[in-house]
Formats: structure tokens, C-alpha cells, sequence
């Protein structure tokens, strides 16, 4: 499996203060990697440097065979990274079709494969593609927001907690929309809160604290680690 | 006095300077929305397309109505211009200092106004238009051109925003301009074009108000307050909100008529504001609170 | 006799100066040090100076008013008149962005022209309120100009004093941090908007107290007397010209662009008339230019708000 995205070493933050220290991590093709590590640790932070949301100050980032350092999230879209932050990841007073056109906004010509790919990912979201998505469920609006994320046909998908606030029910079809969306040839890069069941399903995980990389390895290996559930999973 | 009298002297003038403040609100609306301040030069750029419509109008002898779509140009490109060189590196800034910049470009479009054109009052057409009388309701043709300039207009910038892949990259700015951007969606381009619609806009406020009563250097000024009424009794960012707001604001001046004394007309759009504020600030369509 | 004439006008430009250094004070208690967007500065320099004028002028015909009282009354008067305007605005605004401020400011400014305009037994209508007193208004001509502005300059030491203290009392740290970062504030429990309008009606008793200032000068007060627009305008430009946040800076900032101003003046009322008039326009459209400037190339001002300590660097970037 060849290498999609890697951070050497990156250090940065938002004003002149540093919240990542040296971080580094890799995601290769088709892969499912998660990052876990408690409240605060600069989870969200790694990824918005990946897509040029940070000042980065020390280290790289390098995306199938570009050194992305420092673009701007413009054209990082345009290379084939889509992310969907935390919060605030949808347009709220456009319809679900809509939402997903802005996704493709920066695609030329007929949108409608990508659609059809979206809608097939999502049943649901066709059923009500003339809703505002502001209407929707926690959920939904979740799948929404993915959607977008993908109209694009990226080659790595950032997620920011997609199971954040939703039941066990919404958190398993999430998981398993993402194992469907890695069908497609799609990386996943995500952040998750519920440490053990990303771990679970993930391929391999990372543990941040406090802006730096503690643990890393297969999803097993991390849960099978003593420190690791002792100071992150609860025990 | 009976209802048609009722009718005749308070709703239809009413409904037609209504029509003109709902012109410059949409563009209010778009602005603040949009771009998150508000735009207090906004009363001043009507002004300008008022003048320019009447420097085409004198200079070619065609009609104000014919003379419209050059003054919407040209007062468009003015607003292009305007952001370009004075607001576009505030963007980084609060937002308050452009609408503190904008308050300066007021004055600045003013003075251009009253050095070129003076500060006497102008008219496109000399004379006394009356009224024609249509079952018993008396409307000049003019106010007919207004309504409905006013009602073409939104409505061809309604389908734009509901369209149109640009309109919709507008509406998502205005929905969530930090999704708008990690989506790839041309900020720039979104402003600039939101400074066409709006400036486009404002012209036809102007040569409206032209049209119907007289050009004066501070008529787009006095303007500003019941555009910005109507933009928040509607919602911001609310394109049919700025309209019903802007007939809402237009009848009930007209109204204020009947219980104040009349030198107090413009004191209604000030206080249907304040109301506003007070009772529901995101106005009658559910907008936006900045 | 030129030496007498230059005297005459710079006393009465060191009048005006001061008068506006004191509006310049209030707009930066509550521009500089809140975030306040006040647009209608003329409104409350004109409450004040009508409420001063009804107070202390003569008995007439046909208008409330002619109490005849102390002028010192009359200012009191005056900035009360104008803290209980700002009062109601303030409280239904400040819950928002500073740009609802600035349109409803724009709107009672146009409001209290009108009533002004219109309500005679009150203000008189455009003939004005005349026979003002004026304190030294007894002693010869020279005198008792250069009376009177040793009155101004008292009056802006003492305002000068006062704002100053507060701004480095606790009360300014509060106002910084809040208009610095008002989640942040509004996080420790600070009660901002009680803050801001603290703020607002300060600064607008001040507007209201040069008003006062301005009428009782000139013994009269006319709705004519200023042109609101062009009034408020100039004391935004001078207090960002000066250095918003700074005190002296506003001072600073009302005597430099006043002189610019009224020396302009002098220099295109030279022209033939119909040059004259263009002249005027030209100027205010050079002064709307030059926020425009200031506000690109060096926004801190001549005198950059002072580090208190307090402050970050970063201040202008977390103001929304
Ligand atoms: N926009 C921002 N500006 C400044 N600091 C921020 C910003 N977002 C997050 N932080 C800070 O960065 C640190 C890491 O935050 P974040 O990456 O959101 O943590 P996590 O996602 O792991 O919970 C926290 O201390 C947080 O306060
Ligand atoms: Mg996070």
C-alpha cells in the first residue's frame, strides 16, 4: 500500500502560540485511520493543518507525492482532500441537493454520476434531497455534511467527530457508511471520541495528548494496550 | 374618509415608495448577509444612479425608463469599484471599521454628486402628471412602472439566487461562509458579484425615487434609514423579507400620516426599527442577527 | 489691526477646537475603549445644546423655556439632556453588533433634527434660541473671547481628567477586555451590556456638554448653526486621525484636522463664488479621502492606544 497522506514532524498554531508539537502521521491508500486522545489534545488542530486552516511552523505535510505544506484549502480541495469539520458542517437553510452541489462546486460539467454515487452511499438523503438540511436530525445532517465532502470524488476524506451527539444506532451506520465509502477507493482520516469503537473499527489509530503523538499502531494493538486503556479508553 | 379615498392617498403611494426602498433593501440585505456589515453608503449609491440616469437622460433625451439599465451599469461598476479600492483590505479587519469606511464613502459619493450636479433639485420630465383614474383608484403610470420594475427585478434575482450555480454559492456564503470556503467556493468572486446586484439595485431605487418625486443630492441619505428598516424588519438576508419589509415601511409612513404630524413620516421607519429590535430581531422571515 | 484679526481667530479656532476635542473625548469612550459605532454625534451635541439654551436664555413668546437659570445649570442640564436620549437607544442596540448601533444612531440623529426643526414652542424652529449668556460675556470683545476659551480649555482638562482615570480604573480594564474579546468576558460574568451602555451615555453626555459649549459661544443656537453630517464626520476623522483609544490622541486628532478644515475654508472662500461652493464639496469629499487613508495605512492613529498592560497586540484581530 503506498503512502496517500503524511505529516513529518508538524508543529503549529493558530496565533503565534504552538498547539501541535513535531506531530507526525501517515494514511495510505484506502485506509481507515482514526485519531483518539482526550478533550484538547489538538485532534481537530492536526486536521485543519492538513488543510491549511494553520501556520504551520516546523514540518511537512505531503499528499501522493505533493509537499501541500502551506497551500491554501482552495486548491488542497482541488488536489483531492475534502474535510468536514466538527461543527457547522452544513449549509442549514439549503436543501440537502444543494448542499451536495456546493460540494461539487469547484467540478465542471454534468454533476449527475456524482450524485448518483452520493445517493447510493445515502438512500436517505434522496428521499429528501428538497429539504432544508437544517431541518434534519443530528444524524442526517451528519450524512449531509459527508456528502458534500465527497461530491468532489476525493481521494482522502477528513472527518472531525462524525459521531459526535449521535445515538449507538446512527454511530454504527456511520461507521459503516465509512467502510462503504473506503469501498469506493476512498482514505479516511477521522477524529473520534468514542475511543474503543473507532479503535475497533479503524484500521489504525493514533493517540494525541497535548499536541503530540503518544501511541500509534493497528486498531487491536491500541486497544490491546494497557497504558492506552488506562488513560484514554476509560479503563 | 372612505375606504377608496384610504386607498388613493396613503396605500398606493404607500406600496410605490415601498417598492422603491424594497429595490435598495434586497441590495442591504445581500450585503449584510453576504459580506456581514452594514453598508451605510448604500442611500448614496441610489443617489449616484439617480444622476447618472439623468446625465444619459440629458445627454441622449431618452426616457428615464430607457435610461435605467445604464445607470444600473454604471453605478454596479462604481460598487465594484468602491470595494475594490476601499474595502477589500479592511476585510481582514472588524467588520465595524468598513462600516465605518462606508460611512466615509457616503459622503465621498455625495460630494461627487453635489460637485457635478449641484445641489438643487432636478427632474426627468418637467410638469404635472396626473393620476388616470381605473375603477375609482387613482395611479399615475409611473407608479404602475415602478411596482413592477420592482417585482421583475427581485423576481429575476430570485431565480439567480435559487438557480444559478453563482446564486447559490452566494446563498451558501451567506449560509455558512467558512463551509462555503473549504468547498472550494470563490470568496472574491461571491463579493464582487454581490457588489453588482447590489449597486444594480440601488441605481433603480434611485432612478425610481427620480421617476416619482425629485433628484436632490441627499435623497438616497434620507433613504438609508427605512432601506435599513425594511432589510431587518424582513430578516436579514431574506430577499422577500426586504421587500415585504420595504412596502411595510413604505404604507405605514404613508399611514403615520393619520396620527402624526406629517413632518414626522420619516420618524416610522426609525421607530418600526427600533420595534424590531426590541420584539424580534432575526424580523418577520426569520433572517439573520449580526 | 491684522495682528488684532489673526488674534481674533485664534482664539476663536483654539474655541472650537477645544469644543470638539470634547466631542472627540466622548466618541472615544465609546468608539476607543467600547466599540461603539456612534453615528449621530450632531444628536446629541444638539439635545445638549438646546437643553442648555432653553435652561438659561430669557422668557419669550410663545416657547417653553426662559429659566433663566445659572449657566452652569444649563451644562448639567445638557449632558443629562443627552444621557437620557442615548439611555433607551443604548439599551435596545448595544444586545447586538455595533452596526445596529450606528444605523439606529443615524436615525435619532434624524429625529431630533426634525423635532428641532418642527416643534417651535420647544426650540423655536429655524429662528433659533437666541441671547444666550455667556459666562465673561460682559468684558470687552477680546476678553472675553479669550475668557471664554480659558473656560473651553478648563472644561476639557477636567474631562480630560476624568476619562482618563476611569480608563485606567478598573472600569477601563473591564471595557478593554470586553471589547477586546467579549466571549471571553462574558465568560468571567461580566455584565456587558450594562458595560456598553455605561460607556454610550457617557460618551454621549460629553457630545451633549460641547453642544452646550458650542451655543452658549455663540449665544444662539439655530438648527442651521451646524450641518450634521459634515459635524459628525469630522469628529469620526479626528479621532481616528488622532488614535482611537487614546486620549490625548483625540485632542490631538480635533486640533489637527479642525485647522486643516477651517483654514481650507478660508483658502477656497478666496474663490469666485461659483468655485466657492464646489470648494466646499471638494473638501468633504478630501476628508471622507482621508479616513479612508488613515484607516489603510496607519490605523492606530498619530498616537497609538497606549499599552496598558493589559492589552495584547493582537486587540484589533479578536474585535468583532
Ligand atoms: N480557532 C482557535 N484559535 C485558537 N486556539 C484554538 C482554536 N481552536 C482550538 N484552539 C485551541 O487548540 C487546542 C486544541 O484544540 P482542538 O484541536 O480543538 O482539540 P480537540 O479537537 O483535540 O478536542 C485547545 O487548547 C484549544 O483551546
Ligand atoms: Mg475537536
Amino acid at each position: 500500500m503506498t503512502t496517500l497522506l503524511s505529516l513529518q514532524a508538524v508543529t503549529g498554531g493558530y496565533g503565534d502560540a504552538n498547539i501541535l508539537h513535531a506531530v507526525s502521521m501517515t494514511v495510505s491508500d484506502r485506509e481507515i485511520v482514526v485519531i483518539v486522545g482526550p478533550n484538547g489534545a489538538g485532534k481537530s488542530t492536526a486536521m485543519k493543518a492538513v488543510f491549511g486552516l494553520l501556520n504551520v511552523r516546523g514540518g511537512s505535510i505531503r499528499f501522493d507525492g505533493d509537499d501541500i505544506t502551506g497551500w491554501v484549502p482552495n486548491k488542497i480541495v482541488q488536489r483531492g482532500i475534502c474535510y468536514v469539520p466538527q461543527v457547522d458542517n452544513i449549509f442549514r437553510e439549503m436543501t440537502i441537493h444543494e448542499n451536495l452541489e456546493m460540494g461539487a462546486f469547484l467540478r465542471k460539467g454534468d454533476l449527475s454520476a456524482a450524485f448518483d454515487r452520493v445517493y447510493t452511499l445515502f438512500p436517505d438523503l434522496k428521499e429528501r434531497r428538497k429539504t432544508p438540511a437544517g431541518s434534519l436530525s443530528g444524524g442526517q445532517r451528519q450524512m449531509v455534511a459527508m456528502g458534500r465532502a465527497l461530491m468532489l470524488d476525493p481521494k482522502l476524506l477528513l472527518l472531525d467527530e462524525p459521531t459526535a451527539g449521535l445515538s449507538p444506532k446512527y454511530m454504527e451506520q456511520i461507521f459503516q457508511i465509512c467502510r462503504d465509502v473506503r469501498g469506493t477507493g476512498v482514505a479516511i482520516l477521522l477524529v473520534e471520541q468514542h475511543a474503543k469503537q473507532a479503535l475497533e473499527f479503524a484500521d489504525r489509530g493514533y493517540v494525541l495528548a497535548a499536541g503530540q503523538n503518544r501511541h500509534e499502531g493497528t486498531g487491536a494493538n491500541l486497544l490491546a494496550d494497557r497504558e492506552v486503556a488506562e488513560m484514554f479508553l476509560g479503563g | 374618509m372612505d375606504f377608496l379615498e384610504l386607498v388613493n392617498f396613503y396605500i398606493i403611494p404607500g406600496l410605490v415608495i415601498g417598492s422603491i426602498y424594497a429595490l435598495g433593501a434586497v441590495g442591504i440585505t445581500l450585503v449584510f448577509a453576504i459580506l456581514r456589515y452594514a453598508h451605510l453608503a448604500h442611500g448614496d449609491l441610489a443617489t449616484l444612479g439617480a444622476f447618472l440616469a439623468l446625465a444619459v437622460v440629458t445627454g441622449f433625451g431618452i426616457s428615464p425608463l430607457a435610461a435605467l439599465p445604464i445607470a444600473i451599469l454604471g453605478t454596479a461598476a462604481v460598487a465594484v469599484g468602491i470595494d475594490k479600492v476601499f474595502y477589500e483590505h479592511l476585510r481582514e479587519r472588524p467588520k465595524i471599521v468598513t462600516v465605518m469606511a462606508s460611512l466615509g464613502i457616503a459622503l465621498m459619493v455625495r460630494a461627487v454628486v453635489q460637485v457635478i450636479w449641484g445641489v438643487d433639485s432636478e427632474s426627468y420630465v418637467k410638469g404635472i402628471v396626473r393620476p388616470d383614474v381605473y375603477f375609482g383608484l387613482r395611479i399615475r403610470d409611473r407608479e404602475i412602472y415602478t411596482v413592477i420594475a420592482m417585482i421583475a427585478l427581485v423576481g429575476v434575482l430570485q431565480v439567480f439566487l435559487t438557480q444559478s450555480k453563482w446564486g447559490k454559492a452566494m446563498r451558501a456564503m451567506s449560509d455558512n461562509p467558512n463551509l462555503a470556503l473549504l468547498s472550494g467556493i470563490d470568496n472574491k468572486k461571491v463579493v464582487m458579484l454581490t457588489w453588482i446586484i447590489a449597486g444594480g439595485l440601488c441605481a433603480a431605487a434611485g432612478v425610481f425615487l427620480g421617476i416619482n418625486t425629485e433628484l436632490k443630492s441627499m435623497m438616497g441619505w434620507n433613504m438609508l434609514l427605512p432601506m435599513f428598516a425594511a432589510a431587518i424588519l424582513g430578516g436579514v438576508g431574506r430577499v422577500e423579507g426586504a421587500v415585504l419589509g420595504g412596502l411595510i415601511v413604505g404604507v405605514a409612513e404613508e399611514l403615520s400620516v393619520l396620527v402624526l404630524p406629517s413632518e414626522y413620516k420619516a420618524a416610522t421607519a426609525f421607530a418600526i426599527l427600533l420595534f424590531m429590535l426590541l420584539v424580534r430581531p432575526t424580523g418577520l422571515l426569520r433572517g439573520k442577527v449580526l | 489691526m491684522e495682528l488684532y484679526g489673526l488674534l481674533n481667530y485664534a482664539l476663536f479656532m483654539g474655541v472650537f477646537i477645544g469644543i470638539y476635542a470634547l466631542l472627540a473625548l466622548g466618541l472615544n469612550i465609546q468608539w476607543g475603549f467600547a466599540g461603539l459605532f456612534n453615528a449621530g454625534i450632531a444628536g446629541f451635541f444638539a439635545v445638549g445644546a438646546y437643553t442648555s439654551a432653553i435652561l438659561t436664555s430669557a422668557a419669550a413668546e410663545g416657547r417653553i423655556g426662559g429659566f433663566e437659570l445659572p449657566v452652569i445649570v444649563g451644562w448639567f442640564g445638557a449632558m443629562g439632556a443627552a444621557a437620557l436620549i442615548a439611555w433607551p437607544i443604548g439599551k435596545i442596540c448595544l444586545r447586538f453588533r455595533s452596526d445596529y448601533l450606528a444605523i439606529a444612531t443615524i436615525g435619532i440623529a434624524e429625529i431630533i433634527r426634525l423635532v428641532i426643526k418642527s416643534e417651535a414652542e420647544l426650540t423655536n424652529s429655524a429662528r433659533g434660541i437666541t441671547g444666550l449668556p455667556r459666562p465673561f460675556g460682559d468684558l470687552d470683545y477680546m476678553a472675553s473671547q479669550a475668557a471664554y476659551l480659558g473656560i473651553v480649555l478648563v472644561v476639557l482638562a477636567i474631562a480630560y481628567v476624568l476619562v482618563e482615570r476611569q480608563f485606567n480604573a478598573p472600569w477601563g480594564r473591564m471595557m478593554r477586555a470586553i471589547r477586546d474579546n467579549e466571549d471571553a468576558a462574558r465568560a468571567m460574568g461580566k455584565n456587558i451590556e450594562y458595560r456598553r451602555l455605561e460607556a454610550f451615555i457617557f460618551g454621549a453626555a460629553l457630545m451633549g456638554l460641547g453642544g452646550a459649549l458650542f451655543a452658549h459661544f455663540n449665544r444662539s443656537i439655530t438648527p442651521e448653526a451646524i450641518d450634521p453630517m459634515v459635524a459628525t464626520f469630522l469628529v469620526w476623522i479626528m479621532l481616528i486621525l488622532g488614535g482611537s483609544g487614546n486620549n490625548r490622541g483625540a485632542i490631538l486628532g480635533a486640533a489637527v484636522v479642525w485647522i486643516i478644515w477651517s483654514v481650507s475654508e478660508i483658502a477656497t472662500d478666496q474663490l469666485p463664488h461659483e468655485y466657492a461652493v464646489k470648494a466646499k464639496y471638494i473638501r468633504l469629499f478630501l476628508i471622507g479621502l482621508l479616513l479612508q487613508l488613515v484607516l489603510r495605512f496607519r490605523p492606530e492613529g498619530i498616537l497609538p492606544e497606549p499599552l496598558r498592560g493589559d492589552l495584547r497586540h493582537t486587540k484589533e484581530g479578536n474585535r468583532s
